[in-house]
């Protein structure tokens, strides 16, 4: 009988253990939602009452797809979103392959100096909130179709921007095609790292020039990266709500993530959430055609990691004005934003450009009705609410930032663990999915699942604790990616030799897997806290005035035009993301582009 | 100390592939026991059952007088609790340890008190030269002293069993000769089971006392090293043991005498008469002798290649039609087209049947 017992042990092993409940839990809280989310599609909600005649709240409806999809208002609700999204996906996914390939390419293969600075400087885009360039695009090119005052281009020069340029497709496609481009540069970059020199020697062997090796060997072992490059694009284009909202709500140019938002928070749940069905759909699409496309290629990029190091291309005289060009580049979209939100937060009028306007006022002023704007609302520093929103932001990233370490651990060692086997695999898929899913569309899902209570779990709606689940579950594929490669760097026999010493799993992580991977997990953590730090779209839904966060009151000040309010705060997050970024390099010698995993 | 007993044990990691198949094996206390075999063919997956790192589908493992493996009883014995050590392919140091730590954590987490853990590690430091290396991190030292500080790390726990996987692998070519002769030394003075796993037959012939030959999960022949050199149970293991490769080659099996291009050779006793016509004859390179005479007893050769190593000289010979690999160590060596004469000199007849069994 005790024999069985042991027998019993050896099987219920803590990794077992740890895949079934990761599995369960995840299931739980990403697969679940999404059947709840196909199934708020077909029922009445309550202020849908009185638009579906004679029906009751929760009864069976055709009527959200029927409106949706087929009837006269589908082109408002559906098809103008549908298009206007689908252009600026591929518009700024292009664009971005397009800069961040080039910068890519001159970094490592070419003899361009301050290569150090440039890649530094690069990552820094993504680093700031999405919606930072948006706010700067208004604060620098403002016509006077929205409200009085000027931005600062119309002030200083006379000239006053065209719609079209002010506001709607073009400047949401260039300002996130200059947000996501260093996806493009760090994957490609990493590829073309990673390309062993002899494969291009060969070729230049027998005979065939720069150019062509260029087109038939380097961009052809790229294609794998070049792919993933965009497709990421190009689904984190699909789910971003800020700024589209702050560019296209002006000229009523709405987008799937904007039209998802403005259905589920007014008078149309039902719309919303067919919103989230289709943009679901379409991240899953992307996602199957980059498995078809380049599935069987993924490979290539593994291959080399060892080959000779590559021979660098000569730029000659253009060496120095390319690389100025790219810092000029880099500045203007790091440094001139900045300041242009910097000075919008101190000037009492925006757009008068005078010393005696200059003020502290939307810092440290006491609440007012006749200073400045006119608001009513105490500078940022004073402001309780605004005070609260940022501690909500930094604890909310703070713990998301340890719990989706701790998962990535743990399920990275169960994963690497129990490889090969059917638990192993349904793990790795599942803590895969929310890759997926659009961030806005993800925050739809767990609305559905957890707004109203579902057997013995209370409704989350509006707690901190949904806001934790919806910003780990986004965090849980990089997490998981990045403890699975950490256990597999370290190899299954350093564990088996303390087994063989005698210590027991607690003592095993205790003493030796987690300290021999200390700087990864950290590295880990740091994507998490900044990704939520900025975190916009995945949020947007599930705040209540209680869970305020600093990004989603900003869009609140927005809204009522008061752009010293958001602009000063998103200054704030963004200090306080580059400094993370910074002291973690400096201390830790960790970077981002780590974290990322390329 | 105890005998290691397999017991028709067998592992499948799929439902496809079968990793060990009703291995049956005894152990003996003391010895050097090599397990050997081309890659895949289950030789570490055994060892890890041993260690009990896996557990077999079905089978038996004693050590000594405990049953720490039974498919029937469904008895299992925690890896800790078996009385071994297990001295890791890639040496699984620790990194974030020093030497000293990576020594002693298996006697400080089953709390040995302070005081004897420094005494054994001085012991053990010393016995393995490790003195002036104990404060060091264990990336700082070179692939020799990596693999003492792993075996010091394992010998420290005073195992009556120590288990070895491929152990000199990752050393060069000069390290591992050195290693061996420390091996077989330790071996010598701790008087421990050893049991080793390698891919390499040199290494096996080396250091055993005795050699468990594997192929794609199944034991072909376990015996002295020599024995299986000389006496090979099979076309596999003959082949497998010996560099260069034994050369095969077609010949003839009558009643008293076998056939080999019309030279005969006398068979020491009459063989069965359900035995096969047509057999493969193995000839090491130092069965082979060359000659310049053509000798009446002698078939004609031509050589093709010469491949001195230094000590020995090796030439491809051909010989009607086939290539053979022919040691001969005589001063005056033969150069390429040189016409020479080819005697045989067996020290064991090796005979095997088209399934590759070994006839006599």
């Amino acid at each position: 009988m005790s024999l069985t017992l042991n027998r019993w042990r050896f099987y219920v092993t803590p990794e077992r253990v740890l895949s079934l409940c990761f599995i369960v839990l995840l299931a739980y809280l990403v697969v679940v939602p999404l059947f709840m989310m196909v199934q708020e599609t077909f029922i009445v909600h309550p202020l849908e009452r009185f638009q579906i005649p004679g029906s009751k709240v929760n009864d069976f409806t055709l009527a959200h797809w029927y409106r949706f999809f087929i009837s006269e208002s589908a082109y408002t609700f559906f098809y103008r979103p549908l298009v206007n999204t689908l252009i600026i996906s591929f518009g700024l996914s292009f664009l971005a392959l397009l800069i961040g390939g080039a910068m890519a390419w001159l970094v490592v293969r070419t003899d361009m100096p301050l290569k150090e600075t440039i890649s530094n400087w690069a990552v820094v885009p993504y680093i700031l909130p999405s919606w930072t360039l948006a706010l700067a695009w208004i604060s620098l090119f403002k016509n006077d179709r929205i409200g009085g005052e000027k931005g600062i281009v119309s002030a200083l020069t006379g000239f006053e921007p065209p719609d079209w340029f002010a506001y709607g497709l073009f400047p949401i496609t260039i300002t996130l095609a200059l947000h996501y481009f260093p996806f493009a540069f760090l994957l490609i970059g990493g590829a073309l790292r990673n390309i062993d020199a002899q494969l291009e020697e060969s070729a230049s062997l027998v005979g065939a020039g720069r150019l062509a090796i260029i087109r038939r060997i380097t961009i052809p072992l790229i294609v794998p990266s070049i792919m993933a490059a965009f497709l990421l694009s190009f689904a984190r284009g699909l789910g971003t709500f800020g700024t589209p909202a702050f560019l296209g709500g002006p000229v009523r140019e709405f987008v799937l993530s904007t039209s998802l938002y403005g259905n589920l928070i007014g008078q149309r749940p039902g719309l919303g959430y067919l919103a989230a069905l289709v943009m679901i759909v379409i991240g899953m699409f992307v996602l199957y055609m980059d498995h078809r496309m380049v599935g069987a290629r993924k490979s290539f990029v593994t291959v080399a990691g060892k080959g000779a190091r590559l021979g660098l291309i000569e730029l000659g005289r253009w060496r120095w004005a390319l690389a100025g060009f790219i810092l000029f580049f880099l500045f203007s979209v790091i440094v001139v934003p900045l300041v242009a939100l910097a000075i919008d937060t101190v000037m009492l009028i925006p757009g008068v450009f005078s010393w005696e306007n200059l003020t502290l006022h939307y810092w440290i002023g006491e609440a007012s009705y006749s200073i400045g704007l006119g608001t009513g609302e105490a500078g940022i520093l004073k402001n309780p609410q605004i005070l609260s929103a940022l501690k909500n932001t930094f604890s909310l990233a703070f713990v998301v930032a340890v719990v989706t370490c701790l998962i990535g651990i743990l399920v990275g060692y169960a994963i690497v663990k129990r490889r090969g086997t059917f638990i192993s695999k349904c793990l790795d898929q599942i803590s895969f999915l929310p890759y997926l899913i659009p961030s806005i569309a993800l925050g739809a899902t767990l609305l559905a699942m957890f707004a109203v209570p579902r057997g013995p779990i209370p409704s989350l709606h509006g707690s901190f604790l949904l806001l934790v689940i919806v910003c780990s579950i986004s965090a849980l594929p990089y997490a998981v990616k990045a403890g699975i490669s950490a256990m597999r760097q370290i190899g299954g026999e350093l564990e088996e030799a303390a087994l063989m010493a005698g210590a027991g799993w607690w003592t095993r992580m205790r003493k030796i897997i987690v300290p021999i991977q200390k700087s990864t997990y950290f590295a880990g953590m740091l994507l998490p806290f900044i990704s939520v730090t900025r975190e916009l779209s995945l949020v947007i839904l599930l705040v209540t005035p209680t869970t305020q966060l600093a990004t989603t009151i900003s869009l609140l000040f927005t809204d009522r035009g008061w752009y010293p309010y958001t602009n000063g705060i998103v200054f704030i997050l963004t200090v306080v993301v580059v400094g993370c970024t910074v002291l973690s390099r400096r201390v830790m010698g960790t970077s981002l582009a780590k974290g990322l995993g390329g | 100390m105890p005998d290691i007993v397999l017991d028709k044990v067998s592992k499948s990691f799929t439902k496809q592939t079968q990793a060990v198949e009703d291995l049956s094996l005894v152990i003996p206390d003391g010895s050097f026991t090599t397990l050997l075999g081309p890659s895949g063919c289950g030789k570490t997956t055994t060892l890890r059952m041993i260690a009990g790192l896996e557990q077999p589908t079905s089978g038996e493992i004693i050590i000594g007088d405990s049953i720490v493996f039974s498919g029937k009883t469904g008895a299992f014995i925690a890896p800790a609790k078996r009385g071994l050590g297990l001295v890791f392919q890639s040496y699984a140091l620790w990194p974030h340890f020093t030497v000293a730590e990576n020594i002693t954590f298996g006697l400080e987490i089953n709390s040995v008190g302070k005081k004897e853990i420094n005494k054994r590690l001085d012991e053990i430091a010393s016995a393995l030269r490790l003195d002036s290396l104990l404060g060091r991190y264990t990336s700082e030292l070179s692939g020799g002293q990596q693999q003492r500080v792993a075996i010091a790390r394992v010998l420290i726990m005073e195992p009556s069993v120590l288990l070895l996987d491929e152990p000199l692998s990752n050393l060069d070519a000069t390290l591992r000769m050195e290693m061996r002769a420390e091996l077989k030394r330790l071996h010598r003075e701790t008087g421990a089971t050893i049991i080793y796993v390698t891919h390499d037959q040199l290494e096996a012939l080396t250091m055993s006392t005795h050699i468990a030959l594997l192929n794609s999960g199944e034991l072909q022949q376990f015996a002295a090293p020599l024995d299986i050199y000389e006496k090979p149970i099979n076309q596999f293991a003959a082949d497998f043991l010996g560099s260069p490769r034994i050369n095969l080659v077609k010949a003839t099996l009558n009643r008293d005498s076998l056939i080999w291009n019309g030279l005969k050779i006398a068979l020491p006793e009459p063989v069965s008469p359900n035995c096969p016509n047509e057999v493969l004859l193995g000839l090491r390179a130092e069965e082979l002798k060359l000659g310049r005479a053509a000798d009446k007893n002698a078939l004609v050769g031509r050589i093709l290649t010469v491949l001195p190593t230094g000590a020995d000289w090796f030439y491809q010979v051909e010989v009607s039609g086939q290539v053979l690999t022919i040691r001969h160590n005589d001063a005056v060596p033969f150069v390429y087209d040189d016409s020479v004469s080819v005697e045989l000199n067996l020290s064991s007849i090796k005979v095997f049947d088209d399934l590759g069994k070994a006839v006599l």
